[in-house]
């Protein structure tokens, strides 16, 4: 077997608290992710999905145990692994157009092609009009549009996505799903996706972890063995769609019972 | 009424009050005759003939000029320290008991030490606008650059920028609208100090214009030169302002804003 895209190995995250105590965020979690699979992480508030994210983007620092990208330690960010967070983080100096630009830039890509590139990608998140326009004269939906496609531009080989679609209305949500899921579609990048929303995640993954609450460890890998492309209105009346959504929903139930019981 | 009045417009609303203002001023000087406070009409003819004289525009020149230089050179110090302190925990421990006790002491108030060191000439000037500046203006970058987006680093880390790359094209617009408010405040300290400063070092400049007038209980040209520095101040404040508007206009308009966005 080709080794994974991503593996994470014994992964433990201690934060120390503001008076002095230290706080376990993530403990000894395991996971190893393909290329071109589409992962969720799914789990209640405050159980360290993001933390878990931040570490595989490099952004924070692992206590222990090791990630490795292709085979190689993470020891900082990198363009192979883009995020896309929940607040969208558009430097709101910048027009839709050089937002979308600025990584290609930064890699050295002419002014020209940059360009070129970038407005193919508005065009693919269907904001073509939109290219000289300020991050704060648009929607929350449109936003995390150009976050996308910012991100997509500097062609990352990894999608590190937290809650991208967590500050948006139900419908525009929706929309932005079956977006992502035609982009992925094509050019099958690798996605590890930090949600709370169970229908989301068995409508976008491969496969689902589901953490436990504080300290966060992993509960359960379940598998999503679903038809692709999918489609929504299919998805809602197919039997083993259900029952993922069923599995789920009691797992994320069990893991709240836990956690009371405790 | 009231939507008359909003017709009017900014501009007009200027107008109207400070022309309320000068008609107050001009009844109650009437009406309290005191010799220290001649009616607005009296000080204001001689506006013209302050302006008109060679010397007393040299004078006012020259505070200008000292008032730009001190600013600038705020400008080139100030605002690097506060950044660095806004990104560095350390520099920001280092310097924050040594920028808090200096805040409440009036720059002024050092003159007559940094006269003994300088002596009375612009260098004592420029360097007392220079303080009274870079206080605020510190201040304000260093609030900026605390409050940037962690995501946005962490999004322009992700593209490969190296950290020096960072601080000017992620740090340094991130906290520009908080500079620039900076800069505001700034712009009137420089005209205070400005001013104090040439009460104390008397020489040259508006402020010796003003108390010199003072002192020969010229009482009308007092007040007239306090109507030109008012001018002066009005003057550079609203040209700041569209220089600011200009520069920050992506900025989203936040509730705590100091202006007041237009009546809604
Ligand atoms: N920088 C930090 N300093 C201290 N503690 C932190 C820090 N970041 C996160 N934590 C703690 O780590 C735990 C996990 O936080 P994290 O943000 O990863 O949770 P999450 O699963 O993403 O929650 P949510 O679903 O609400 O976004 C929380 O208890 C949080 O308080
Ligand atoms: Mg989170």
């Amino acid at each position: 077997m080709s080794e994974p895209m991503i593996a994470i190995q014994g992964l433990t995250k201690r934060f120390s608290t503001a008076d002095g105590r230290r706080h376990l965020a993530i403990d000894d979690v395991n996971v190893e992710v393909a290329e071109g699979e589409f992962v969720s992480i799914l789990g209640p508030s405050g159980c360290g999905k993001s933390t878990l994210l931040y570490m595989v983007g490099g952004f924070v620092a692992p206590s222990s145990g090791a990630i490795t990208v292709q085979g190689r330690p993470v020891t900082g960010p990198g363009p192979d692994r883009g995020p896309v967070f929940q607040e969208f983080a558009l430097f709101p100096w910048k027009t839709v157009l050089e937002n979308v630009m600025y990584g290609l830039r930064q890699q050295g890509v002419s002014k020209a092609e940059a360009e070129a590139r970038a407005r193919a990608l508005l065009d693919m998140v269907h904001l073509k009009d939109f290219a000289d326009f300020y991050p704060k004269e648009l929607s929350g939906g449109m936003r995390q549009r150009v976050a996308i496609a910012r991100t997509l531009a500097y062609q990352p080989q990894i999608l590190l996505m937290d809650e991208p679609f967590g500050a948006l209305d139900a419908h525009t949500r929706t929309v932005l799903q079956n977006e992502l899921l035609g982009i992925w579609e094509r050019d099958r990048k690798t996605v590890l996706f930090v949600t709370h929303g169970v229908d989301e995640a068995v409508f976008l993954s491969d496969r689902v972890v589901v953490m436990t609450r504080a300290p966060g460890r992993i509960k359960k890998v379940v598998e999503i063995d679903l038809p692709r492309p999918r489609v929504r209105a299919e998805l809602l009346v197919n039997r083993r769609y259900q029952e993922y959504i069923v599995e789920l929903e009691q797992l994320i139930e069990d893991v709240h019972l836990e956690a009371a019981g405790a | 009424m009231k939507s008359a009045l909003r017709k009017l417009g900014p501009a007009a609303s200027t107008v109207l009050s400070l022309g309320a203002l000068l008609v107050l001023w001009e009844i109650l000087a009437r009406l309290a005759q005191i010799d220290g406070f001649p009616p607005a009409t009296e000080a204001l003819v001689q506006v013209p003939l302050i302006l008109g004289e060679r010397e007393s525009l040299a004078s006012i020149g020259a505070s200008l000029w000292r008032m730009f230089l001190g600013g600038a050179l705020a400008l080139c110090f100030a605002v690097p320290v506060g950044l660095a302190m806004g990104r560095n925990k350390r520099i920001a421990q280092a310097l924050n008991p040594v920028l808090t006790a200096a805040y409440p002491i009036p720059k002024a108030a050092l003159m007559p030490i940094i006269m003994l060191w300088f002596g009375v000439g612009d260098l004592s000037k420029v360097l007392v606008i220079f303080l009274g500046v870079s206080l605020p203006l510190i201040y304000h970058s260093f609030h900026g650059a605390h409050a940037v987006d962690e995501k946005l680093l962490w999004s322009a880390m992700a593209m490969g920028m190296k950290p020096v790359a960072r601080l000017f094209k992620v740090v340094l617009p991130s906290a520009l609208p908080d500079v620039l408010l900076g800069c505001r405040v700034g712009l009137a300290m420089a005209l205070i100090v400005m001013i104090s400063s040439e009460m104390i070092a008397r020489q040259s400049g508006a402020g010796d214009l003003l108390f010199n007038a003072l002192d020969m209980a010229l009482y009308g040209d007092v007040y007239a030169m306090i109507v030109i520095l008012a001018a002066i101040g009005f003057v550079l404040d609203w040209v700041f302002e569209r220089v600011r508007r200009r520069l920050v206009h992506w900025a989203e308009s936040r509730q705590d804003a100091m202006v007041p966005g237009g009546g809604v």
